[in-house]
């Protein structure tokens, strides 16, 4: 019980922190001059549309090569941790029941779509709201599907540990790419711009958007697949 | 001026924050306690989202609605829109860390209660 | 070439080489060692080769990413600061690996998990964007987090999951401050963060940036929200609590340096966290009996040491202080932690009182002390450099408490690593239990640890030369201690007494030249270090033993008494101080007897050495500077405000001398060291003391409140001498006897510099002469003793004399000597006291002084009566006791003569200490009124002698009847006359408190314990009371932070 007001204490008092900044907040009107460059500057500088993508994958792509090796530090913690140590087994392996019949079906009729839409959503990120990551997810959730309809399905670690493996490596070699033939590490404009608003456009950003949905779609599934056994 | 869109999202993601910091100071269950903390995570990335929007402007995507000209008056912050994509991925990224922690301690005790993860001490 | 070398490509290597390694792993395994340590070497060797072109200085690294200069795109820097950070780091990490490798090599996972979170603590170094810090933080987190699950222990894996929970509630509300400074300012780089245009003001701004600073705060693991941190030392790996406690504490804590000039507002707030931190973990250290555990406050302590005194430099405006003093800090917690941990995974052995099998290997004992001098911040390695100067700059900017808990905190973080040392040094007896060995260890296995050791020495050399770069001089002795050890390493089978004669001759060899035109007082102290301490020396050749390492420290600490008087400023000065402590320490703990005396011995002489360092401190904050020449100075006499100063001092050279109330740690310590070894403690190294008072003392003259000082000083000589020597006639034991006498003897000196003139200070340099040779004679004497009859207990001997003659010869010269008995030296100083003290009109000291200098003569005579005279208990027990020894009997005979010749020729001695005061007194050459000469000349001892003598008859007649009329049975028995003796005694009221200092130790050593109990309580060891208090942590740092 006295745990329990001093949690409620921690937070009300936390609450007040939040407090003050709600209260004093103000929507803003206008953007910043950074915001301002970005929204004016990044069609006509990188030639794409999307001016989010054009920020991640490059302006700031030094965060999403981060963010990468977060998800991919990621996959192989999950992996160090799962690995079959030669413990206790007897809490790991649940009895796996046959998927039922709706999810058997709507798996069939769902994955096609479901990978195509990951692919589009890829490919597309230049262009409208998506990208490497989005796309990623959508195709690793279509796995998630996929394990479910068939709890004995046996993904191809291998192949897929070389996927995300080598689209990682060619993520760098695109990232020096930059160095070498465009303004610094990261510059996707070592690529011709193309023309604005179609698919083969905005310099190496759609071909390091595909390295990040492979890579995405390729830890997330190993990651889910981990987790199954 | 009234409660504005983003205000409304800032105090909503703010009070996903408390309700996830109080499930995580209450809740026993490990696998709660995690949920506790996407709770509090998403959270922030409402406020982050929340904090990026400029009055009346949409998303900085340029297309018919929002033509190069219009872009600097109605389009809204991008640059949390692009960091929140990270922190998502990031916030991912640990919560799956900490379910394979929970995978491990169920598999070494059989449980899932906090409580019962108290040995080292003092 | 440049390319090769750009800071960029530490990011290419440790990002392409992570990525390669699962494929590696699939298709070609043996490239995957290859491959990981070039591209970690690569790592290292880039942050090096541009830290030192920024070194050199070139310009810093600006690498920008994106082809556009922030703060459109991120960009990195690598200066002078972060190359330091990246290549210590680094370094560290590669040993690391190094040492890991046989855990790393486990899984893939492990290795590219290493690879990139090394890489990201040179991001979170280098990145100039907020949001970018965020991410590398993020790597650095989830790397820590991967690689603690390589231990595979439940508690391990609860641990962490604790630690899990806690770091990511900080880096979360790191990521709403970053957010919401984003929305204040419209910016995330770092550079346009610090520049801008107004400081950043508004209740959102406010509250950004104090959740900021609360989640890096909480990152360095402040207490109390710090449970999850510990837990996790105490159960990972060693290898891998060492990234978490110095790789990872090293990237927050360069984060907070960055930001820094963002909490201007706060620096206070933070340096209370650190100070704080700093206090409460060493203070709970004390609690830890796991070895990891134990590591883990420690490191937690020195990170809140390190942000204490980042805070404090920035808020008293000394950035140029930062290199040396925070620098110094880091860079010695990283490698000495790093050291420890890897040390503790070597051992393999969870308590520290199972780590004695480590004195198996001299190597790795070595290594252990050589760690365990470095962590508790001592010379000559960079924590004491930085130490030295953040306490002298403090001093300046008036921070007394700050000092007082600096030093409260470094003292007991040595009590319980000397502790854990001292409990390790002897190894168990190999009587085939299982246990009492060491794993095998081959060279691979020792050589990081090695390394790190090395390294350590060559980053403190570093820093002693940043911090003083004419004072190199002073680590002679280091020198000449560690070539006597490569001799000793080369050729094992050398014998002991060869060594003892390299050690001994080192002393006259090398000891002159550190005493370079010294004129006064150090000349004078100078040679009677290097001759006392020869002389008093050769004791050492009795024995027979090989004794490994002892000679190499015995030449270590007698090289740092020349260098001591040697010392022309308070650093050199203090440097010195802590070598002769160090040395001495470790020789106590070389003997197998001193037990846990020798952690008492340290644990005093520190306390003693912080103040004299606060007091230096306080000097220098006077105005004048670390020059000794100014601080033995009278010229500006009463001008400086030097009392603080000189009480501080003062204090420190009390508790080393062993003032009544801190003499506690001597008796034991002088008793049970080795008995070569007790008469070096108490006839030279106790000098050390007066020395040291006789320069404060010079503080005390120029003090307005001098002549009050001056009483009470001499008040504290006086009790000291009669109280301990009231203590000597109780005692069992030759050793304690002549213990108690020592500490007793040296009060006189005391209340003599009390006099604060020239006659008394001429008399205090004869005390300490007189001494000096008396007290070598007798534990000489009776370390032959010890060694024929094979005890030193009285009711066991008896009847010695005519078995040892020569050595009951010496010892009635001595005795006639220091118990004040014409017409020896003794008798002279004595008088020359008594008879200034009654000049002064000081009666009540001076009738002190008589009583003392007859119970002196009491317990003397005790002495020689119960080894040499009286007789022993079992009947023909002597039969088989012969002379001792002429490597004893050599040294008593050269004291012996000294005794003489300072008796029989007293002028020629007073002429040379006199003039060494004299440049002191120019103002006092004349005395009262009368020339110097004409004053000796006028000092005729006759009458006062004659009074003397009648008056001691008086009294021992008094004392006869009063035995005869106790003594039930007739006197002629020597238990007898202990036993009357005893009861005389007890009529003494003051003897009834005379335990009392001990108990009063015991009790402050015994609430210190209970409070570190109860502090302990609150890690409990549940990962929601963790949270709770992170939690509440980030509340309080707001609202103590609102403006």
């Amino acid at each position: 019980m006295r745990r329990k007001i001093v949690n409620a204490l921690a937070v009300l008092l936390l609450g007040a922190v939040f407090a003050t900044i709600a209260l004093a907040y103000q929507e803003r009107q206008f953007l910043r001059p950074l915001a301002e460059f970005y929204v004016t500057q990044t069609p006509t500088m990188l030639g794409l549309p999307n001016i989010v993508t054009g920020i991640l994958i490059t302006w700031r792509g030094f965060d999403t090569l981060g963010e990468v090796a977060v998800l991919f530090m990621v996959a192989a913690s999950v992996g160090l941790l799962l690995r079959e140590t030669g413990e206790t087994q007897t809490h790991s392996n649940p009895q796996t029941r046959p998927a039922g019949e709706i999810v058997t079906s709507g798996a069939a009729t769902l994955l096609p779509p479901i990978f195509l839409f990951g692919a589009y959503v890829i490919a597309n990120g230049h262009l409208s709201a998506g990208g490497g990551f989005q796309g990623g997810a959508i195709v690793a959730s279509g796995v998630v599907l996929l394990l479910l309809a068939r709890p004995r399905a046996e993904l191809p670690l291998g192949f897929l540990a070389i996927t995300e493996s080598l689209a990682g490596v060619f993520y760098v070699l695109l990232g020096i790419a930059g160095i070498v033939f465009a303004g610094g590490f990261l510059d996707s404009r070592f690529l011709p711009a193309g023309q604005f608003g179609a698919f083969i456009s905005a310099g190496a950003i759609p071909a390091i958007s595909i390295l990040l949905g492979i890579k995405v779609g390729a830890e997330l599934s190993v990651v889910v697949d981990r987790f199954r056994r | 001026m009234g409660i504005s869109v983003s205000h409304l999202a800032l105090v909503t993601g703010f009070l996903l924050c408390l309700i996830g910091v109080w499930g995580l100071l209450s809740n026993r269950h490990i696998l709660r306690i995690i949920i506790s903390f996407s709770l509090l995570d998403t959270g922030v990335h409402i406020v982050l989202v929340a904090t990026g929007y400029i009055t009346g402007a949409t998303a900085p995507i340029l297309d018919e609605a929002l033509g190069p000209g219009a872009a600097a008056l109605h389009s809204v912050d991008p640059i949390p829109s692009a960091l929140v994509v990270t922190a998502i991925v990031i916030g991912f990224s640990v919560t799956a860390v900490m379910l394979a922690y929970a995978i491990r301690l169920y598999r070494a005790k059989g449980t899932l209660d906090i409580d019962a993860f108290t040995e080292s001490k003092g | 070439m440049s390319a090769l070398f750009h800071p960029l490509n530490i990011y290419i290597l440790g990002l392409g080489g992570g990525f390669l390694i699962p494929l590696l792993y699939r298709v070609a395994k043996r490239w995957l060692a290859p491959v990981f340590f070039l591209a970690l070497t690569g790592i290292t060797l880039i942050s090096a080769v541009a830290f030192i072109r920024v070194l050199g200085g070139a310009p810093p690294f600006e690498v920008i990413t994106a082809g556009i200069a922030p703060p459109v795109s991120i960009s990195l820097r690598l200066g002078v600061a972060e190359g330091f950070f990246c290549v210590s780091v680094n370094v560290v990490s590669l040993l690391g690996a190094l040492h890991l490798w046989p855990r790393l090599r486990e899984h893939y996972g492990a290795l590219l998990l290493y690879l990139i979170g090394v890489m990201g603590i040179n991001g979170m170094i280098m990145t100039r964007d907020l949001f970018n810090l965020f991410v590398f933080l993020e790597i650095v987190s989830i790397a820590t987090y991967g690689l603690l699950g390589l231990a595979g222990t439940t508690r391990s894996l609860s641990a962490t999951f604790k630690y899990i929970v806690a770091t990511v509630i900080a880096s979360t509300f790191f990521l709403l401050a970053t957010a919401l400074v984003y929305f204040v300012t419209g910016t995330l780089f770092i550079d346009e963060l610090l520049q801008l245009p107004q400081p950043l003001s508004g209740p959102i701004a406010t509250t950004a940036l104090l959740l900021l600073l609360a989640a890096i705060l909480i990152e360095l693991k402040p207490f109390p929200a710090n449970g999850w941190g510990l837990d996790v030392y105490e159960t990972a790996p060693g290898g891998i609590a060492a990234f978490v406690s110095v790789g990872v504490s090293a990237g927050v804590f360069f984060s907070l340096y960055k930001l820094l000039p963002l909490f201007g507002p706060w620096l206070d707030l933070i340096a209370l966290s650190g100070g704080l931190t700093f206090v409460a973990s060493n203070l709970i250290g004390l609690r830890q009996i796991r070895v990891r555990r134990m590591l883990g406050y420690s490191s937690v302590g020195q990170l809140g040491l390190a942000t204490l005194a980042l805070a404090l430099l920035e808020k008293t405006g000394a950035p140029q202080l930062m290199p040396l003093v925070v620098g110094g800090l880091i860079l010695n917690h990283l490698l000495a932690k790093a050291g420890l941990f890897w040390l503790a995974d070597l051992v393999d052995r969870q308590s520290i009182s199972g780590w004695s099998p480590i004195a198996r290997s001299r190597l790795l004992l070595f290594l252990f002390g050589a760690l365990v001098v470095a962590i508790s911040g001592l010379p000559p390695f960079p924590g004491f450099w930085a130490k030295w100067t953040l306490v002298l700059h403090l001093s300046s900017a008036g921070y007394v408490w700050t000092i007082a808990a600096i030093a409260i905190g470094s003292l007991l973080e040595a009590a319980y690593m000397f502790r854990w040392f001292g409990r390790s040094v002897h190894a168990p007896a190999n009587n085939g239990l299982s246990g009492v060995d060491l794993p095998r260890l081959d060279w691979r296995a020792i050589a990081p640890v090695t390394t790190i050791v090395v390294l350590l020495a060559l980053a403190g050399l570093l820093a002693a030369f940043i911090a003083a770069p004419g004072s190199l001089w002073i680590v002679t002795p280091l020198i000449a201690g560690g070539m006597l050890a490569l001799v000793e390493a080369l050729w094992p089978g050398l014998p002991g007494r060869a060594k003892a004669a390299l050690a001994l001759i080192a002393l006259p060899a090398i000891g002159p030249f550190l005493l370079p035109e010294m004129q006064g007082l150090p000349l004078l102290f100078g040679v009677l270090f290097i001759a006392g301490g020869f002389v008093v020396g050769l004791g050492a050749l009795y024995r027979s033993e090989t004794r490994t390492g002892y000679y190499p420290l015995l030449a270590a600490m007698l090289l740092a008494l020349p260098a001591l008087a040697g010392a022309s400023t308070t650093l050199e000065f203090f440097v010195a101080w802590e070598f002769v402590t160090l040395g001495s320490y470790f020789l106590l703990a070389h003997g197998r007897q001193t037990g846990s005396q020798t952690l008492r011995y340290l644990l005093f002489s520190l306390a003693a050495a912080f103040f004299l360092l606060a007091g230096f401190g306080q000097f220098n904050a006077t105005g004048g500077g670390v020059d000794l020449a100014t601080l033995r100075s009278v010229l500006d006499g009463g001008s400086v405000q030097a009392t603080a100063a000189f009480v501080l001092i003062a204090i420190g050279c009390l508790i080393k001398a062993g003032a009544l109330g801190v003499h506690v740690w001597v008796p034991g310590t002088y008793a049970l060291a080795d008995d070569d070894l007790s008469a070096l403690l108490s006839a030279v190294i106790s000098k050390v003391a007066i020395f040291g008072l006789l320069t404060a003392a010079y503080l005390a003259i120029r003090s307005q409140s001098g002549p009050d000082l001056s009483i009470l000083l001499a008040w504290i000589g006086m009790a000291t001498t009669l109280v301990c020597g009231v203590q000597a006639l109780f005692q069992r034991d030759a050793k304690r006897l002549l213990a108690y006498s020592s500490i007793s003897q040296l009060g006189y000196i005391v209340t003599a510099i009390a006099l604060m003139d020239h006659i008394g200070w001429v008399t205090a340099l004869y005390l300490t002469a007189s001494h000096l040779l008396v007290k070598g004679v007798l534990f000489l004497a009776v370390a032959g003793v010890i060694l024929r009859a094979g005890t030193g207990v009285f009711t066991s001997l008896g009847g010695l004399g005519a078995r040892m003659p020569v050595t009951f010869a010496a010892v009635l010269v001595a005795l006639v000597a220091m118990a004040g008995l014409p017409p020896l030296t003794g008798f002279g100083s004595k008088w020359l006291l008594i008879g200034t003290l009654l000049d002064k009109q000081w009666y009540l000291l001076a009738a002190a002084g008589f009583l003392a200098t007859f119970v002196g003569f009491l317990y003397m005579i005790r002495l020689a009566w119960s080894v040499f005279l009286g007789p022993r208990e079992q009947k023909n027990a002597n039969h088989h006791v012969r002379e001792a020894p002429a490597a004893l009997l050599v040294p008593q005979l050269l004291l012996v003569v000294g005794i003489l010749v300072l008796t029989l020729y007293p002028s020629p001695l007073f002429g040379p200490l006199s003039q060494a005061i004299d440049p002191a007194f120019a103002s006092s050459l004349v005395w009262q009124g009368m020339p110097l000469r004409e004053i000796y000349d006028s000092l005729d001892p006759l009458p006062v002698m004659g009074a003397a003598v009648v008056l001691s008859l008086l009294a021992a007649g008094v004392l006869a009847l009063v035995l005869r009329a106790q003594a039930p049975k007739p006197a002629g028995d020597g238990r007898d006359v202990v036993a009357s003796l005893a009861a005389l005694a007890r009529t003494i009221p003051l003897v009834h408190r005379l335990p009392t200092a001990t108990a009063a130790w015991t009790g402050v050593a015994g609430v210190t314990v209970a409070a570190a109990g109860r502090l302990r309580l609150i890690y409990n060891g549940n990962a929601q009371t963790y949270e709770l208090l992170v939690i509440l942590y980030i509340v309080a740092i707001h609202f103590l932070g609102w403006p």
